[in-house]
């Protein structure tokens, strides 16, 4: 402890003329963003982490972008588009007048360029081929259209999340230097975008990236001059880097820490609704997908969808949200979250999944899981069901929690169960062998539900599919939707297939997720939820709030902006009021800690002296 | 140190010194080639250590992202993962000879590129707190062992196994909650992370202070752990020699008792220290993963740990390679180091 005091008192000394002087205004307005995960690379075509999109999106500009109400398709650079009468051919007006940041105008011939290379394959098109499924051709015949040439109808489209890159740069990297290719700033030279913002330092698995705005953005420029990213390896420190006020924003909290930072003075934390979902998964019967033959060894009840429906009902739903999710949830139904209001499918009133165990066991009863004579539930021709397999992901807390549950509630309805937790990779392979009853995992949902819905079909068995569901009826609702060419109709097909996966039950979607972020309300404000209301305030889709935030001391009315969270913006989505501010907890940490340190002296001296005596 | 001087200038012109020399030479020899059997075992066991591990990178990744087979396949071709094992382990083998270490699943770009980047926080943090834990360290066990049994040697030896105890995590949290944020009466006055500011300029003053300041509760924390290692070594091997007779001896000269406790007790005392000394710097490499977690210090273990999750066969090689190569160098350097110091060890 003495050291520790010499050596902060040797700081203070060195720190002094290193304090940052009070603002003023000549400094450049700037967002330090802290962030929990490194970008993985800063080429649109490598990237995969969640972060990394987010500094494309600030980098680059892509022809079509999304709302900020519900994430449907806005124009970006193209202004507006519209497809033949047979759903083959697309064509997409785009903007003119916008500019690189090295001064060379972006036309049609960019964006051409850039989803050509998709097409061409190589790792370009590992990361962003499905996008153009069924795309054949894509061409700018002039420098404001582009056409894309389809060989069947591809409903995704307008949908294309592809950051649109320079032609005049890219040309220069090969095939074989792309997987490779950082297309981070060199000799100082900021990496050329058309995007709201310039990446000037920064560099794949670093831990700051910092940009600068563009000052003639076409959507306009940024109120901020710089964004800076901070990468933290562990979210306790970063929250009381916020606290302390070293950053501006922190992205990814906990729900216990977004509680203890609404008692904070000038600090605005929040649980906002994430695209996302947890699920149970079952094995309803996995097969080699060459010859078709059964492969591992899960139990056949599983494989019967009334036995999987009928445990819908013996999951207390509510209970899992306030207890694994610390309230910071929703509780799930389908695989399409309430965010995407327009494919969303809710099961009718009486027969949504509610906590019943009466419910459930007569439905079992029926469908001839009775109970034997020692309470424990038989298969139809009366032999044991035995034990299920449950599996839980070691690495996430609520998967081990929401399945210690399950496990649970299956033994109140007479079924026995063991839980295994382990690490998501050789869970993987368990998946895959088919040597599993049920796990937990969860999905994200990208805007189109597209992606989502195909990692049920028949086709991904053996690949992203890992309940191995199959479903011949389902299969043809998903050619249908996917070459549908009328919204109503596709629509229709979507909501039709989240009811068969809620009949059939290979999913028990257990909770929707939020993501928990907190932000200096005291210096910015104007940030708009994505979707609104409820969202997320950055890490969005699109760049909205990079355009929309101020700091708070000219914020205004945020331009009218109603649903931008002003200066004195109100507390967070998590419901409960009590202030359980971080501090007092430190304090006596430290307490403790000198306690701790002078009793183990104390103890050691008088140890010390009763072994003096025995020697 | 003396003897071994005269020694060596001796040597020149007696015959009997020359066929002493030649055998520290032939000692020489034999724990470079040792160092290198083990440099080639590490290099094989580096590729196939990890091949073992659960999971295939292309999925880890690739979840919600790879969405087809096809974008799958594509993956696992651009990055030669597709090639039979034997395959790979050969161009394993030639890259490395060539001094290329593949390049990084997750980051996509060279482990060579990656492993510089990180290696320097890396060394800075544990260099300097292996350095001060080891001069601190030895000085605190110096003092406990010669005044053993009074105060000063059991605060001493309570306290730095009182830390020695504590989570690094912890006790990094608490510096951080009390000299970062601050608390009370005590000023924030420490960055809570990182290695230096977004405003400092490289190869400025301010920039070499600017690091300083984040550098100061990392390496306290990890100083802080590390003491009991040194001063507990230190303060039992001090004590084995102070029953000796030649102590008493020099007593007898009528040497100050600190000229008796530095030029004759510690000197003999050291030789156990050196080895720790010698294993500490060699582990220096591979970093301080808990510390560097709390402090976000981007440093060779995180990077290490974190391949494991996907697994990055190529970083994690190369982060292995280095790090057994720091080791292994260490050790030669203590043996060679011993050889000079202790001639009874080369027989």
């Amino acid at each position: 402890m003495l050291l520790a005091g010499a050596l902060a008192a040797l700081a203070a000394v060195l720190a002094a003329p290193l304090t940052p002087s009070p603002a003023h205004a000549a400094d450049p307005v700037r967002l330090t963003v802290g962030i929990t995960n490194e970008v993985d690379s800063f080429n649109p075509f490598l990237g995969i982490e969640a972060e990394s999109y987010e500094m494309w999106a600030l980098t680059y500009d892509y022809m079509i972008t999304y709302s900020m109400e519900d994430m449907s398709p806005e124009p970006g650079l193209a202004t507006s588009w519209e497809t033949s009468e047979d759903g083959l051919t697309w064509t997409f007006d785009i903007r003119e007048g916008v500019l690189w940041s090295d001064g060379q105008p972006l036309t049609a011939r960019d964006i051409a360029y850039t989803y050509n290379r998709i097409l061409d394959g190589g790792p370009e098109s590992s990361s962003w081929g499905s996008y153009l499924t069924s795309v054949t051709k894509i061409e700018a015949p002039d420098d404001t259209h582009v056409v894309l040439t389809l060989e069947k109808p591809n409903a995704v489209l307008p949908l294309l999340p592809i950051p649109i890159v320079p032609e005049h740069i890219w040309k220069d990297i090969t095939e074989k230097e792309v997987k490779s290719y950082a297309a981070e700033p060199t000799d100082g030279q900021p990496v050329v975008g058309s995007g709201p913002f310039r990446l000037v330092e920064g560099t794949a698995g670093g831990s700051t990236y910092r940009f600068e705005k563009n000052p003639d953005y076409w959507q306009g420029t940024s109120h901020l001059d710089e964004v800076v990213f901070q990468v933290y390896k562990s979210d306790d420190p970063m929250v009381q880097a916020l606290i302390k006020g070293e950053i501006d924003f922190a992205d990814d909290i906990t729900p216990l820490q977004v509680k203890a930072l609404e008692g904070e003075d000038g600090i605005t934390a929040l649980n906002g609704d994430s695209p996302g979902f947890d699920e149970i998964g079952f094995n309803t019967g996995a097969i080699d997908t060459e010859t078709g033959e059964p492969i591992g060894d899960g139990n056949p009840a599983l494989a019967d969808p009334k036995f999987r429906h009928a445990l819908g009902y013996a999951l207390d739903l509510d209970q899992i949200i306030s207890k694994v999710y610390q309230g910071a949830g929703l509780p799930g139904d389908t695989i399409i979250p309430p965010a995407y209001s327009t494919w969303k499918w809710d099961p009718p009133e009486d027969e949504a999944f509610s906590f019943d165990l009466d419910k459930a066991g007569s439905l079992l009863d029926d469908a001839g899981y009775t109970e034997g004579s020692d309470g424990k539930r038989t298969m139809p021709d009366g032999s044991p069901i035995g034990t299920l397999r449950l599996f839980a992901r070691s690495e996430n807390k609520k998967s081990v929690d929401t399945m210690d549950y399950f496990k649970e509630w299956l033994g109140e309805l007479g079924i026995d169960a063991e839980l295994t937790t382990m690490e998501s990779n050789k869970l993987t392979n368990i998946i895959l062998d088919g040597e599993f009853d049920a796990f937990h995992w969860g999905w994200y949902v990208e805007p189109d539900p597209d992606s989502m819905l195909s990692y049920m079909t028949c086709d991904q068995r053996g690949g992203w599919s890992d309940s191995w569901y199959c479903n011949p009826e389902y299969d043809d609702l998903y050619a249908q939707q996917n070459g549908a060419t009328d919204d109503a109709e596709r629509q229709e097909a979507v909501q039709r297939m989240q009811e068969i996966l809620f009949e059939d039950s290979p999913y028990l979607v257990t909770a929707y997720n939020t993501i928990g972020e907190a932000y200096r309300s005291d210096r910015f404000a104007c940030f708009q939820p994505q979707p609104d209301p409820g969202g997320i305030l950055l890490f969005q889709y699109g760049v909205h709030n990079y355009l929309n935030i101020r700091p708070a001391d000219d914020a205004g009315d945020c331009d009218g902006n109603e649903s931008a969270q002003g200066p004195e913006a109100a507390g967070g989505g998590a419901g409960d009021d009590d202030d359980g501010s971080s501090t007092p907890l430190l304090v006596g940490g430290a307490v403790l800690l000198g306690a701790v340190v002078l009793g183990g002296g104390a103890w050691a001296m008088r140890r010390r002296s009763t072994a003096a005596y025995r020697e | 140190m003396t003897d071994l001087a005269a020694q060596g200038a001796d040597a020149a012109h007696t015959p009997a010194t020359v066929g002493r020399r030649r055998s520290y030479g032939r000692y020489v020899l034999g724990k470079v080639l040792g160092s290198a059997g083990s440099l080639a075992f590490v290099l094989v066991l580096g590729f196939f250590l990890f091949r073992v591990l659960p999971g295939d990178p292309a999925r880890t990744l690739g979840r919600g992202r790879f969405r087809t087979e096809a974008q799958l396949e594509e993956f696992r071709a651009t990055y030669g993962l597709d090639q039979p094992l034997p395959q790979q382990f050969l161009t394993y083998l030639k890259n490395t000879f060539s001094g290329d270490l593949g390049v990084s699943l997750r980051y996509r770009v060279p482990v060579s590129d990656l492993i510089l980047d990180r290696l320097w926080p890396t060394l800075l943090l544990v260099g300097i707190a292996t350095l001060l834990a080891t001069v601190i360290g030895v000085y605190l066990g110096v003092i406990s062992a010669w005044n053993r049994g009074k105060a000063t040697d059991k605060v001493t030896t309570g306290t730095t196994l009182t830390l020695y105890s504590m989570p690094e995590w912890w006790l990094g949290l608490l510096l951080i909650a009390a000299f970062a944020v601050g608390m009370g009466p005590l000023p924030g006055i420490f960055p809570t992370g990182g290695l230096h500011s977004v405003d400092a300029e490289p190869g400025t003053i301010g920039y070499v202070g600017d690091t300083a300041l984040h550098l100061v509760l990392p390496v306290l924390t990890l100083v802080l752990v590390y003491l009991a290692d040194f001063s507990l070594i230190m303060r039992s091997s001090l004590l084995d020699e102070i029953g000796e007779d030649y102590l008493t001896t020099a007593r007898a000269k009528g040497l100050r008792d600190v000229v008796v406790r530095r030029r004759h007790a510690v000197r003999n005392a050291l030789l156990p220290t050196t080895t720790l000394i010698a294993l500490s710097i060699g582990f220096v490499v591979s970093g301080a993963i808990t510390v560097e977690t709390v402090f976000s210090i981007p440093g060779l273990g995180l990077l290490a740990t974190e391949a494991l999750t996907i697994p990055d066969y190529w970083v994690l090689q190369g982060t292995f390679l280095v790090t057994s190569a720091g080791v292994i160098l260490a050790n030669l350097l203590a043996n060679l180091v011993y050889g000079l110091l202790d001639p009874r060890v080369r027989s």
